[in-house]
This record gives C-alpha cells, sequence and structure tokens, in this order.
C-alpha cells in the first residue's frame, strides 16, 4: 500500500551509496522483502520505474526477492518455513513460537558503473 | 561495473516521522494508542465510554481520523474530552506527520495519553507507524470470525485485540473464542478483551489497563 513511498525510499539510499563510491550509473537495484510486509511487488516496480526517472538510476531494474516467513519453535526448537499467516510450528503444532524471518524490509546491494 | 553492499534496512519517509512521533512521545511521557477497525465496529464508541473515566484522573486527548466530516471529534468533545480531527479527503489511513502538525495543535505536553482513532479500515493503516507505544484492534460480534484469517496484517499489527458488542451475543450465531482463537493463530501474544460499549462490560477491565500503561510510562 504504501509503495510509493518505498520505492523513493531505495532509490534515495540507491543514489546515496552509489555517490558515496564515485558510481555514475546504477544498474541494478536488489531488495529483500519479507512476505508480511504487505509489499505489491508489481505496485512497488511500477512506482520505482516513474521515480527514477532523471536519476543515475533511470535506466536500472528493480530486483525484488520475496524472503519467506520462517519461525523458531519454542516448544520442539525446529526452525520452519511458513505457508500461510499462521504463526503455527509445522512440525509439533505449537503456537509457542517466534517470527526470526518475513518481516524485512531491506536493500541488499547494486550494481553499479 | 562494480557491486555495491548496502544491507541496509529501508525506512519511507512515514517512517523517519514516526521515529521523531515515538522520540517526543517517550521524552513528554504520553502514552499513545493507535486504534484500528473495520468502520463500524465501535472505535468512537469505545473512546466515549472509556476516556471519561480515565480522564478523571488522568489529561486525555484524542486525534481523530476519517475522510470527510467532523463527527467524531464532535462526539468525542460531547464526552468530555478534548479531540482533533483530521479529514484525509480521500486517504484510507493516516500517516506520522499529519499526527505531528495536528498535535502540535494541542499545545500541551502535560498530555498522559493520546489515542489516534485511525480511518476505519483492517488494511492500510496497519502499515503506518504513527510512533505509537500499542496498537488496538476491535473487531465486532456482528463481524465474521474468520476476519483475523482474511486480514492478517492487520492482526499481526495488533498488541491488544478488543471484541466489542458482545451484549449481542443473545442474537447472534457468533462464536467469540472463534474469533480469539483465529486471532492467535495469527499472533498468539495478543492481549484480548472482550467489551460491550451499550452495557458497560469488560469496560473497567479495559480502563484499569489502559491506566496502568500511562503509569508504566511515566516511570520509564
Amino acid at each position: 500500500m504504501h509503495e510509493v513511498g518505498i520505492a523513493q525510499s531505495i532509490l534515495d539510499i540507491a543514489i546515496d551509496n552509489a555517490n558515496k563510491n564515485g558510481a555514475k550509473k546504477i544498474n541494478l537495484i536488489s531488495v529483500n522483502i519479507g512476505k508480511m510486509s504487505a509489499v505489491d511487488f508489481p505496485a512497488l516496480d511500477f512506482a520505482f520505474n516513474a521515480l527514477k526517472e532523471g536519476t543515475i538510476a533511470s535506466e536500472s531494474k528493480l530486483e525484488c526477492n520475496e524472503i519467506e516467513l520462517k519461525c523458531e519453535c519454542f516448544s520442539c526448537g525446529a526452525v520452519s518455513a511458513l505457508e500461510g499467516y499462521f504463526s503455527i510450528c509445522p512440525k509439533c503444532e505449537s503456537r509457542e513460537v517466534r517470527i526470526i524471518s518475513g518481516d524485512e524490509l531491506n536493500i541488499a546491494y547494486i550494481d553499479v558503473e | 561495473m562494480a557491486t555495491i553492499d548496502i544491507n541496509e534496512k529501508v525506512l519511507s519517509k512515514n517512517d523517519l516521522d514516526a521515529k521523531r512521533l515515538r522520540d517526543f512521545f517517550a521524552k513528554e511521557k504520553i502514552y499513545t494508542i493507535n486504534v484500528m477497525s473495520s468502520p463500524g465496529s465501535g472505535k468512537t464508541s469505545l473512546l466515549e465510554k472509556v476516556l471519561p473515566i480515565i480522564a478523571k484522573k488522568y489529561n486525555v486527548a484524542v486525534i481523530e481520523g476519517d475522510l470527510e466530516t467532523d463527527n467524531d471529534k464532535d462526539r468525542i468533545e460531547r464526552a468530555g474530552i478534548k479531540a482533533l480531527q483530521i479529514q484525509t479527503g480521500g486517504a484510507c489511513h493516516l500517516e506520522a506527520l499529519e499526527i505531528e502538525k495536528k498535535f502540535s495543535i494541542f499545545n500541551d505536553s502535560k498530555i498522559d495519553l493520546l489515542i489516534i482513532e485511525n480511518v476505519g479500515n483492517l488494511v492500510c493503516p496497519s502499515e503506518y507507524d504513527l510512533g505509537q507505544d500499542e496498537n488496538f484492534v476491535l473487531l465486532s460480534t456482528t463481524e465474521g470470525e474468520d476476519k483475523p484469517l482474511k486480514y492478517p496484517t492487520m492482526i499481526y499489527a495488533c498488541d491488544t485485540f478488543i471484541v466489542n458488542k458482545v451484549d449481542l451475543l443473545p442474537y447472534l450465531d457468533f462464536d467469540v473464542e472463534l474469533l480469539i482463537d483465529n486471532a492467535k493463530k495469527i499472533k498468539n501474544n495478543i492481549r484480548t478483551f472482550k467489551i460491550s460499549c451499550k452495557s458497560g462490560e469488560g469496560v473497567e477491565n479495559l480502563v484499569d489497563y489502559i491506566i496502568s500503561k500511562i503509569e508504566g510510562k511515566k516511570i520509564t
């Protein structure tokens, strides 16, 4: 829902890092987006492509990597991927779980020249 | 061609605004609650019922959010609580910057409790940090027990889950325990309350809880 603001922030961070490293052009921006962050990838891509015009990222591609929801179970110790949004251990069905991945929103790296 | 590793959290402008607000609320020891639900679950009624009791001892303020009208702000003021209204026009959620601007109108940093009644919407409001201490999510007995499963991102953001309109249970085929169980499937450690703004059932427990949080913030 807040894809425009996120796209702007991704661009700002990418351009800032490119400038700090003396790069003139950004070719790729790779972001890790957790499933629970509720970011819509097509909307993010659309917003990104609209905002990148006139910047050193104008010809860049946005690579979105969806990070799956994973939990650690306090009952059986298993670390498992979660299919849906249920915070329930797939191994022993305990609800005493801790979500360890799936709500991140990080910019991983950029490819520049 | 070169690769530059960044590994940095993407914070939108709203996140930065919310951080500033959160720091301000912490400094001034203002306990802040973001109240969210579908339209019609009873957010404003909840505030009309609960806040006058709390206001006997504490300085309470409300920021209301709707697309149009001052209706909710007027209701809160008639209940004797100071309130301001944000009319978003078309936006389906509130954002931190507008909260910050509105709060400055109160010009009163002796406020103990700030309630933000968000726009009625079970989707977008959960995605915008407002600098709050906790999120209340309200759901009423005239909605479906499976609503938490249909709107998991709102439940994931929820700290306190309030079931409203329990006075209607004798007239409905509604399973409250199933509703709560569904919410806990998404987030097991949510705090839960069952209330009726009409009959007053459960209101005292909720008031006691909120007061404990106001007091708790004062000693941080």
